[in-house]
């Protein structure tokens, strides 16, 4: 494999959600041909089944949590002299903090080259039947931590809605917020319960938006479950149905804006599903 | 016995009458004999069968005090004694017999309008005899003198009439000196005891029995009948003829005063409030009627109903099932019960009105030294410290494993019931750090928490706890704190608060911990009137101990957002500041600009915290960073001869002599010294003056440590702490 292997450096690539079924096969070629491989373990996960499948697709891989992304200095050390690859779970500048590693690259003279993958929002957003022209900024909602609670996906939510547009809802991995284990995706029930405490509070400390327009188990919603595996599923409803659903693991929300026919047809579908 | 419930029912009709009541305690240095008599004084009463007195020790609660010889909780017990036909009511506190328990010997005197002093016929007053009477002065506190065992006098040294005369003479001549010294100005010489006037009384309250003049006046007992009594062994029979308890409690209800008589004169020493206020002539008058006011003196734990608060009523009445304001507390309260302490029985009244003390249960925040009131705003007796500084640490862990969850809970309690002491609980290793207000203090804790609870301890030695803070400050040159992903990056600087600043907020009287938004408007005005930038300390988002925090940035985009999450950060380096993981005193933090991530995912606790701990320590650093160390002034009395080797003591352990007054030959060196130095500190002088120096020690505030020790000490802690060697610099802290 010596001979074809591309040329040193960080070699950022996307390996699409769920299943790897949904790699590129200039992922699988580039990812083969690295001489180091690390599977990035915290803005998204690989279902365990498909993590086990990784290594007879790309060979052998160590797993590479937050802190040692944050603090990349023996990540690019290696990519200095080596072809280094980084497997990001769906597309790998989907999640912003990665840009930060182009920049190091850049700084320091070392190579670095992305390779695009299928992204789970855009997989999303798919599946939702909903247009994708009319989705507004994308939100993720954060786990509270003791009493630290974010309101501005909230508020971001409610700014969409007020532009007649809808939001696709990212759920938090990692309640410690620190990114050292393993994730803990949001459960439905958390992620409603999350936002209802977000309104309020919001409302407790009020200004800007109208308030009306917060009541958020009158909402409606499409959760959308593991994405990108054979298990996917998609279910409109309630946001008080929503928070019954017990199935799934890894999930997202979308919070439609005003449907057109179409669209609501579309939701109408997906609720009976 | 019927005898002690009819005692009990005398007792709880003669509360009511003010003029019948006395309140008194008992100064003694350790071992002359307070126990035994306040023994011997409640049997005789009535309050406790004969046959136990002098065993049983109704008034040391505590088992730790029979063990250690020495008396450190203030309980009470409540007598009825007749005198002429008529009932009167003597509640008798006890006082700790050990000086290191400054507070609680104060406290224990603030609640008695009377003293006896109790001196040993053999050894006479004795340093602590002193200490606790010049507290009691303190607190115009009317004294009398008890002689106790003089049976060892005349049996055991077998002196003759006239020597013994000599040495009570000389005794009493001591113990005036000390009135005539420290007594208010208008009562050094009415307060002066006299033998002829009654108030000395002279016995043994071991065998129970004591005589003064009016007595042997009334009885005909005399001198030397006694020692014939004693030469005789016939001590039991003088002990029917000249009963202690009845010559002692017939001389407090004749020479010591009513609450009536002393609150007239004591209330303007002890209470700072307005004279002329309903609650202050209420008081002043002993009213049973009016605005209630009440001083907590001690909290004890009662096994089955929890905690016990026991006081002195100063005005009104305390009444089962009202409602009251413990001072500093947040809330008002529910009275479950009010008692009286008769003996060791607590006894359940409706109500305990002004001249008496009283035993609440239901008053959760309720602790030594606070005030209970009906009104939230009336003037408390002491401000209430809302946290303390404690200067002292040990590390202790459980012997066995196994206790580990009743040592947990141990600990938890013993920090409820004691302000001044702060334990941090690895609930994992098992290891608590304990921090107090000096080396006796934490021993005490200890002993405790193996004697009462059973729980065998292993424990370090006793550490300094330092305080972090900055010579300089760094205006104009903001330090950058980067999160991990490098997405958010917050500015600050630092500066010294000002003096008066530091002392108020050691007072509380500014608040502690984070400052809501809709409060910190009036809390900024505050810091104003203390000469402060109004407009800025409006902007305050939190306050720990004696470090600040505002937030000085100007429109920022969803930084308010991540408030709780800056004052976590903050707070972390308040405990540990980036010299040597020691608490900050004294800084005014401000985050002067801040750079956010736009979604809030990625300025969360695990980017923002850190970014902003780096941001304050950086700015620490850069504005010079110092390390203070708790000071003790401290006062050593001791006769003339000694002065050179107490000057000596204090100079090798860093100490500065500030003032050495000479009177009747008697030198007092007054000074300072780092409480570093001080561990064994009393082994020392005492071995340099021959154990005759008195001494005492206070906390007072931190001093710079010097240069010259700097690193050593910072080198100690840190490796104590397990941290590099080095202290970190600025870079440390830049990513
Ligand atoms: N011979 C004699 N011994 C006494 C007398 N009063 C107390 N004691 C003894 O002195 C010791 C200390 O007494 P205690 O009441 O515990 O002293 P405290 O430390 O002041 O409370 C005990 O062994 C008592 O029995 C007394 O009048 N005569
Ligand atoms: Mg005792």
């Amino acid at each position: 494999m010596a001979s074809d292997e591309v040329p040193a450096g960080l070699w950022l690539i996307g390996i699409g959600p769920g299943d790897l079924e949904h790699m590129t096969e200039r992922a699988r070629s580039v990812a083969r041909r690295c001489k180091k491989r690390y599977l990035e373990g915290y803005t998204a996960v690989l279902p365990t089944e498909q993590e086990a499948l990784l290594e007879s697709v790309v060979g052998p891989w160590e797993r590479m949590m937050r802190p040692s992304v944050e603090s990349p200095e023996t990540l690019l050390a290696e990519s200095r002299n080596d072809s280094v690859a980084l497997l990001v779970v769906g597309d790998p500048m989907q999640a912003t903090t990665h840009i930060d590693l182009e920049a190091r690259c850049m700084e320091e003279g070392i190579g670095f080259e992305v390779i695009p993958g299928m992204s789970a929002t855009s997989l999303a957003v798919s599946l939702s039947g909903l247009q994708s022209y009319k989705f507004g900024r994308q939100v993720t909602l954060p786990y509270p931590y003791g009493n630290y609670l974010a309101t501005s996906p909230l508020e971001m939510i409610l700014r969409n809605l007020e532009s007649g547009l809808h939001t696709l809802v990212l759920l938090d991995l990692d309640p410690t917020g620190m990114g050292f284990d393993l994730p803990t995706p949001m459960s439905p029930s958390q992620a409603i319960s999350t936002l209802e405490e977000m309104s309020s509070k919001w409302l407790e400390e009020g200004d800007g938006l109208d308030s009306t327009s917060v009541v958020v188990n009158e909402w409606e919603g499409m959760l959308l479950s593991d994405v990108g595996t054979k298990g996917q599923r998609v279910f409109s409803g309630s946001l008080e149905e929503i928070s019954k659903i017990q199935y799934g693991w890894v999930h997202s929300l979308i919070i439609p804006s005003e449907m057109s026919d179409n669209e609501r047809e579309a939701f109408s579908r997906r609720g009976a599903m | 016995m019927g005898r002690k419930e009819d005692n009990i029912k005398r007792a709880t009709e003669v509360m009511h009458n003010r003029e019948r009541i006395r309140n008194l305690a008992i100064a003694a240095h350790i071992d002359h004999g307070k126990t035994t008599l306040s023994d011997n004084l409640i049997a005789g009463a009535g309050m406790m069968s004969e046959e136990l007195a002098g065993k049983s020790r109704v008034l040391d609660f505590d088992d730790q005090e029979s063990a250690r010889g020495i008396t450190i909780n203030a309980a009470s017990a409540s007598m009825v004694h007749g005198v002429d036909g008529d009932d009167y009511l003597i509640n008798l506190i006890d006082t700790p017999g050990h000086v290191d328990f400054g507070g609680d010997v104060t406290r224990a005197m603030r609640a008695v309008d009377g003293c006896i002093i109790l001196t040993c016929a053999v050894e006479g007053a004795m340093p602590q005899t002193e200490t606790v009477v010049r507290q009691a002065l303190k607190e115009k506190v009317r004294p009398v003198l008890f002689i106790n065992k003089v049976d060892r006098l005349i049996n055991e040294l077998q002196v003759t009439p006239e020597d013994m005369m000599a040495r009570f003479q000389k005794q009493i001549i001591k113990v005036n000196d000390l009135i005539r010294t420290f007594a208010p100005e208008q009562h050094k010489s009415d307060w002066q005891v006299d033998v002829a006037k009654g108030t000395v009384a002279f016995g043994s309250a071991y065998h129970n029995w004591g005589i003064t003049v009016p007595f042997m006046q009334k009885t005909g007992v005399n001198f030397p009948e006694i020692f014939e009594y004693c030469n005789n062994e016939q001590q039991k029979e003088l002990a029917k003829k000249a009963p202690v308890h009845e010559v002692l409690l017939d001389m407090a209800v004749e020479k010591l005063p009513s609450p009536l008589v002393a609150q007239e004169y004591r209330i303007p020493n002890i209470w700072q409030g307005d004279l002329d206020s309903e609650v202050g002539k209420t008081m002043v008058n002993c009213d049973a009627d009016g605005p209630l006011s009440l001083m907590i003196t001690k909290i004890w734990m009662d096994p089955h109903a929890g905690e016990v608060a026991v006081g002195r009523v100063y005005s009104g009445t305390i009444k089962q099932g009202e409602t009251v304001w413990a001072s500093g507390a947040g809330k008002a309260e529910r009275v479950q019960q009010v008692s009286m302490m008769v003996g060791g029985d607590r006894i359940q009244v409706p109500g305990v009105s002004a001249g008496n003390i009283a035993a609440l249960t239901g008053v959760r925040s309720a602790a030594a030294g606070v005030t209970i009131t009906r009104d939230k705003d009336e003037t408390p007796f002491e401000a209430i410290r809302h946290y303390s500084e404690p200067v002292v640490t040990v590390a202790i862990e459980p012997k066995s494993m196994k206790d580990l969850p009743k040592f947990i809970g141990a600990l938890r309690s013993l920090a409820k019931s004691d302000a001044s002491l702060s334990v941090d609980t690895n609930h994992e290793t098992g290891e608590a750090l304990l921090s107090g207000m000096g080396e006796l203090h934490l021993e005490i804790t200890i002993y405790r928490l193996e004697e009462e609870q059973g729980i065998k301890v292993n424990q370090s030695n006793p550490i300094v706890v330092y305080r972090e803070s900055i010579a300089a400050d760094n205006k104009g040159r903001p330090f950058e704190g980067k999160s991990p992903n490098r997405h958010n990056r917050f500015y600050v600087e630092v500066e010294q608060l000002p003096e008066n600043v530091i002392a108020a907020l050691r007072e509380g009287d500014l608040g502690d911990g984070p400052i809501r938004t809709k409060d910190a408007k009036e809390v900024g005005n505050k810091f104003g009137e203390l000469g402060m930038d109004k407009d800025l300390m409006r902007k305050i988002y939190a306050i720990n101990a004696t470090t600040v925090l505002v937030n000085d940035t100007k429109g920022i985009q969803n930084l308010h957002e991540t408030r709780e999450l800056i004052i976590e950060a903050f707070n972390d380096v308040c405990k540990k500041g980036p010299i040597a993981d020691e608490p900050l005193t004294g800084v005014l933090v401000r985050l002067v600009d801040a750079k956010l991530h736009e979604d809030a995912i990625h300025r969360g606790p695990a980017q923002t915290i850190p970014a902003v701990r780096n941001a304050i320590k950086g700015a620490l650093l850069r504005a010079d960073s110092v390390l203070f160390e708790p000071i003790q002034k401290i006062r050593i009395d001791a006769p003339s001869e000694w002065a050179g080797g107490i000057t000596r003591q204090l100079i090798t352990r860093r100490g500065v002599i500030e003032d050495m007054p000479v009177e009747n030959d008697v030198t007092c060196v007054i000074g300072k010294m780092p409480v570093a130095e001080s561990f064994g500190f009393s082994n020392d002088i005492r071995a340099a003056t021959q154990g005759r120096a008195v001494w005492n020690t206070e906390n007072a505030g931190y001093d710079q440590v010097p240069p010259e020790l700097f690193h050593k000490i910072v080198g100690d802690i840190r490796q104590r702490k397990g941290l590099k060697e080095e202290i970190p610099g600025e870079a440390q802290y830049t990513d």
